[in-house]
């Protein structure tokens, strides 16, 4: 009688060490999605509105991690779509109102500042920590990683969008025997993928010659808008920088910029004729349609340039493709591409629910969901995480995607990240300004040194000490500048 | 006496209505077109003038995902604010041109309420809206429209009142008719030409706005102009949605102005009736 | 008797004020507030980062004299206006003549005119945009088929085209409402009188001032006012098209006043601007009316 009562004892004790063993270690596999979803269960029947831009982003939430959160845990996904330039003006009044309107924010990178500094975002640190996310984030790409995360120290943001600006070049025109020959005698190096500006402009001259009017050397992003983010790439990367360090005052208008001004306008003339109106739209059409050798433009480009996505409802708006076998995929001149606008997930400082949202954003940002996201068709969300870049499935999904995650995983190491500081739109309009005018024939000195004179208004309104905190905290990020 | 309506003079003007009539009508064409054509003739170069094919995808994409819905919000909110809009409109023009209300003063008042450039009011109108709850609401919207139309309708009716003879209404007041039924019986007939041009500018004004639906919307009202505004994204440009969007909100404006200046060119008649 | 008088003239004033009473109340209900909070909040320092509601002077309205930019808006917007406004209403007028007497399938094409107004003043804005595009367009086709080649216009980029491109898309949207309002108002014009006048032998100019201007005079008034406040408050196309742009060429008030409000988020500043406008159109209007109340 004993005996058994003793060895019962045992197995129990057994059993109970297993199973505590059983669960301290799923406890630690458990990951930051699973986590996010177990803690968010305790809000179910709530709906959380989500702001996103207009367009092809919406459908993420909409058909995909909305259904799938609501099945997890039970909370709705309403989704707030604005067109892109709206989207700050409708969040700060939304602030300013305190209506609670928005519990999930997607905020541009470089507005953050802007926005934290108004009060519109909510601190994510306690949250981080209470959730253990800190490990997670520390595997997105470091240049996303350490520079689209914090303003101040302070995490406002979770990085959810690989957007850098990288070359897109034909490959069956630059390996063709003939143009390799031609080019090298005409030039004295080889033809391949441009690494300087004068490269850029050489080979484009030499398609054009050859191939014009039929295809073109290449079309650029030309639109104020988008020229503006290429224009702050190349000016940096020639050796430009956009403020005297110690006294805040712009020097936007060295001779610098304006011998990347008279190459601008010069390198229009062998690009297809209206190129100075073109934007996004545009220049990937003429790509697809094998129009141009060369783009320099964001990486939706090259996936649908590839044909990944075709037939997809949501991209039957796409034209057909017909360089899908042929497309190089390269860092753009100077090898530092400009890190474009871009996406983080945020949470509202005046949603009713923040747990909840903040829990939402983590389970989309975390590793395994957003694995999924970038892989989506129609996601306008590129790759971010530095296992986006390796994931097998992905690099197999065409023929050379391995080619592609890898130049994006260079250009997110060596990205230049767009200009950011209080009221930066304020700069950045006269940047636009400044680049409508040069294509209307306004001589580059002058519009520089507008420029330069009211980049300086600004910042005098604004407080020249307050202004030279926040460049001087974005000049310090190791992706400000080209070292 | 020379006939317009007849001979050589009739079909000149016929021709020059029919090349003014294709002036106004080719950038709606375009639109219809862009409408229906495949992606690749979209951003074909050169532009393609005639589809090959009629490819109604986009129109049954709208209807499917919902975004139809945002030409019933518009329909709705324009359609009775301008009910409202003229009717409060009108009897004011009334008050103004017969009995001198409030002198020019309050009919300067009214029309500067045209003045305000929207988008100075537009936060204001928000920050009021979201203290009364009607953010996003039929309610807001209507109310809105209504407001920002009445100077329109009352000064329009104004004009179109003070076309109409004096006599005719006294000798209807001196016939036994009250204020009340001279002003429906006698006025409103012969303005009528007047009242529907304007009931369809009025219309107009409320459907086309942009910059108050951006504000004053989130997702339950969303009208037709956000909703438009939507598809041309920063990488992503839907044209045929554009242009099917755009034509769902033609079509019944097409209808409704189609049967209603029927009786604004009818007015022929009526003017030529004296005494 | 005098009883029965003053009463009628009692029930008069009632009715007279009850007839303006719903018009007065909600353009109150809509307008007061804003209006209060407009002048409130422009001698306040309200923008992106100060929510200052202390009283703070005149600041912005002195700041409006320095503003350079202001000022080229301003003269932007009252060139455009001026140049805009005549075409309309020529045109409109023109084309209410055409169709004044009987014409075949009137109603149809008179709806088909009336279409531009119907598109959203954005998508008009962005059709034209697309149709004037270099490479997308058939505006500079058909233009290519008339000069025998290859033409190069970049309307929405050189300074010398954007202007007419803009008034193009304008006046193509807005003339129809010319139209419409000057044929209701040509077709209640006393026909006896016009062949009385013709049986005379009268001119076209006389009888177009003694008899048609006149009758038709309330309302082609109030339709030029109309359009003209209007197009003083233009935004949709121009946005559409150009931005405002190049650098600030076409910038008319309403888009600056867009990116003071909306863009910079200087609320108080775009007040001020706001009741600059306000004050300037108003003097404007009322020195119209005074005019025209005066000649008739």
């Amino acid at each position: 009688m004993a005996i058994t009562y003793f060895t019962r004892r045992a197995m129990m004790a057994v059993y109970a060490s297993i199973l505590a063993l059983a669960m301290a270690g799923s406890a630690s596999a458990e990951s930051a999605a699973d986590r996010a979803v177990e803690a968010a269960k305790k809000h179910s029947g709530i709906t959380l509105n989500v702001f996103y831009e207009a367009g092809l982003q919406p459908l993420d939430p909409k058909n995909f991690t909305g259904p799938m959160w609501e099945k997890l845990t039970g909370i709705k996904i309403n989704v707030i779509e604005s067109p892109i330039d709206q989207m700050f003006t409708k969040t700060m009044q939304a602030h300013r109102a305190g209506s609670g309107a928005y519990d999930v924010l997607n905020v541009l990178p470089n507005q953050m500042p802007d926005l934290a500094l108004a009060g519109a975002l909510e601190p994510l640190d306690a949250f981080v920590d209470k959730y253990g996310y800190r490990e997670e984030l520390q595997l997105i790409a470091p240049v996303y990683r350490d520079n689209q995360m914090k303003v101040e120290g302070t995490i406002y943001g979770f990085p959810d969008d690989g957007d850098v600006l990288i070359l897109y070049y034909r490959r069956d025109l630059f390996d063709d025997p003939d143009n390799k020959k031609a080019f090298k005698a005409k030039h004295g190096y080889e033809l391949a993928p441009p690494k300087t500006w004068k490269e850029f402009s050489d080979i484009g001259q030499f398609i054009t010659a050859k191939y014009g009017p039929k295809i073109y050397g290449a079309g650029m992003l030309r639109q104020p808008g988008n020229a503006q983010f290429l224009f702050q790439e190349r000016f940096r990367v020639e050796g430009g920088k956009f403020f005297d360090a110690d006294s805040m005052k712009a020097t936007i208008n060295s001779d610098i910029a304006v011998r990347i001004f008279n190459e601008m306008v010069a390198e229009n003339k062998w690009m297809p004729p209206g190129v100075e109106q073109w934007g996004f739209g545009e220049a990937f059409s003429a790509f697809l349609a094998g129009d141009i050798a060369m783009t320099i433009s964001w990486p939706p480009v090259g996936r649908w340039a590839a044909g990944y996505g075709k037939g997809t409802e949501a991209l039957n708006w796409i034209p057909e493709t017909t360089v899908a076998d042929t497309i190089g995929y390269a860092l753009p001149p100077g090898g530092r591409p400009e890190l474009a606008a871009g996406f983080s997930l945020s949470v509202a400082s005046g949603s009713k629910h923040k747990e909840a949202a903040y829990l939402f954003i983590q389970w989309m940002n975390s590793e395994e969901i957003s694995l999924q996201r970038v892989q989506l068709p129609f996601a306008l969300r590129d790759p971010f995480r530095t296992s986006h870049f390796s994931n097998e499935d992905y690099r197999s999904k065409w023929p050379n995607a391995g080619d592609y995650l890898d130049v994006l995983k260079k250009g997110a190491e060596t990205g230049l990240l767009d200009l950011s500081l209080i009221q930066i739109d304020r700069y950045e309009e006269a940047l636009r300004q400044g680049i409508s005018r040069l294509w209307a024939g306004d001589d580059p000195k002058q519009i520089l040194d507008d420029m330069a004179a009211q980049w300086d208004k600004l910042t005098e309104r604004i407080g020249v000490d307050k202004q030279k905190r926040v460049y001087t905290d974005w000049a310090n990020k190791p992706n400000a500048y080209p070292n | 006496m020379i006939r317009w309506d007849r001979g050589w003079r009739l079909t000149l003007r016929v021709a020059c209505a029919l090349m003014v009539t294709i002036v106004f009508l080719f950038p709606v064409y375009w639109l219809a077109a862009i409408s229906i054509k495949t992606p690749n003739e979209i951003y074909s170069y050169p532009p393609v003038w005639l589809p090959a094919q009629v490819n109604l995808s986009s129109y049954m994409t709208l209807f499917r995902d919902g975004d139809a819905w945002s030409v019933w919000h518009s329909l709705v909110t324009a359609g009775v604010s301008t009910v409202f809009a003229m009717f409060i409109g009108t009897i004011a023009a009334y008050s103004i041109v017969r009995f001198r209300t409030g002198g020019d003063h309050l009919a300067i008042w009214i029309i500067s309420q045209r003045m305000i450039p929207p988008i100075c009011v537009a936060f204001p109108i928000f920050l009021l809206y979201v203290s009364w709850q009607i953010v996003d609401t039929y309610v807001g919207l209507i109310l809105l429209y209504t407001a920002f139309n009445v100077p329109y309708v009352t000064w329009m009716m104004r004009g179109y009142i003070q076309e109409i003879p004096l006599e005719l209404e006294q000798s209807a007041m001196v016939d036994g008719l009250t204020r009340w039924s001279v002003l429906w019986k006698v006025v409103m007939p012969m303005a009528r030409a007047g009242l529907f041009a304007t009931a369809v500018f009025t219309f107009i004004f409320a459907w086309n706005d942009f910059l108050f639906a951006l504000i004053l919307t989130k997702s339950e009202v969303v009208t037709y102009t956000v909703k438009v505004t939507g598809y041309f994204g920063s990488q992503s440009t839907f044209w045929s949605k554009i242009g099917a969007m755009s034509m769902l909100g033609v079509l019944p404006m097409i209808l409704v102005v189609g049967t209603m200046q029927r009786f604004i060119v009818r007015g022929i008649s009526l003017g030529a009736v004296k005494g | 008797m005098s009883s029965a008088i003053s009463k009628t003239i009692d029930s008069e004033r009632v009715f007279k004020y009850l007839l303006i009473a719903p018009a007065v109340f909600v353009i109150l209900l809509i307008g007061l507030y804003p209006l209060i909070k407009l002048i409130v909040t422009s001698f306040q320092n309200i923008s992106m980062f100060d929510n200052d509601l202390s009283y703070q002077g005149f600041i912005n309205y002195e700041r409006l004299l320095d503003d350079d930019r202001l000022w080229k808006s301003l003269l932007h917007t009252i060139i455009f206006t001026a140049i805009a406004l005549p075409i309309e209403l020529v045109l409109g007028y023109l084309l209410a003549l055409l169709f004044l007497e009987k014409l075949p399938f009137k109603q149809t094409l008179v709806a088909i005119i009336l279409l531009p107004t119907i598109i959203s003043p954005i998508v008009a804005g962005s059709i034209w945009r697309l149709m004037l595009d270099q490479r997308f367009g058939p505006i500079n086709q058909i233009i290519a088929w008339f000069a025998g080649g290859d033409v190069r216009l970049l309307w929405t980029v050189e300074t010398a085209l954007v202007w007419p491109a803009i008034l193009i898309a304008e006046v193509w949207q807005w003339t129809p409402f010319m139209f419409l309002l000057l044929l209701a108002a040509l077709s209640n014009v006393d026909k006896e009188q016009l062949e009385a006048a013709q049986i005379d032998g009268a001119s076209w100019w006389m009888t177009f001032r003694r008899i048609v201007l006149p009758a038709i005079m309330p309302v082609m008034f109030i339709a030029v006012l109309i359009r003209a406040l209007d197009l003083f408050r233009v935004f949709d196309v121009i946005w559409t098209m150009t931005q405002g742009g190049p650098g600030t060429f076409t910038e008319t008030i309403s888009i600056y006043a867009y990116q003071m409000a909306f863009r910079e988020f200087e609320i108080s500043y775009s007040s001020a601007i706001a009741f600059l406008v306000i004050f300037l159109l108003t003097v404007t209007v009322v020195w119209a009316l005074r005019r025209v109340e005066v000649s008739r």
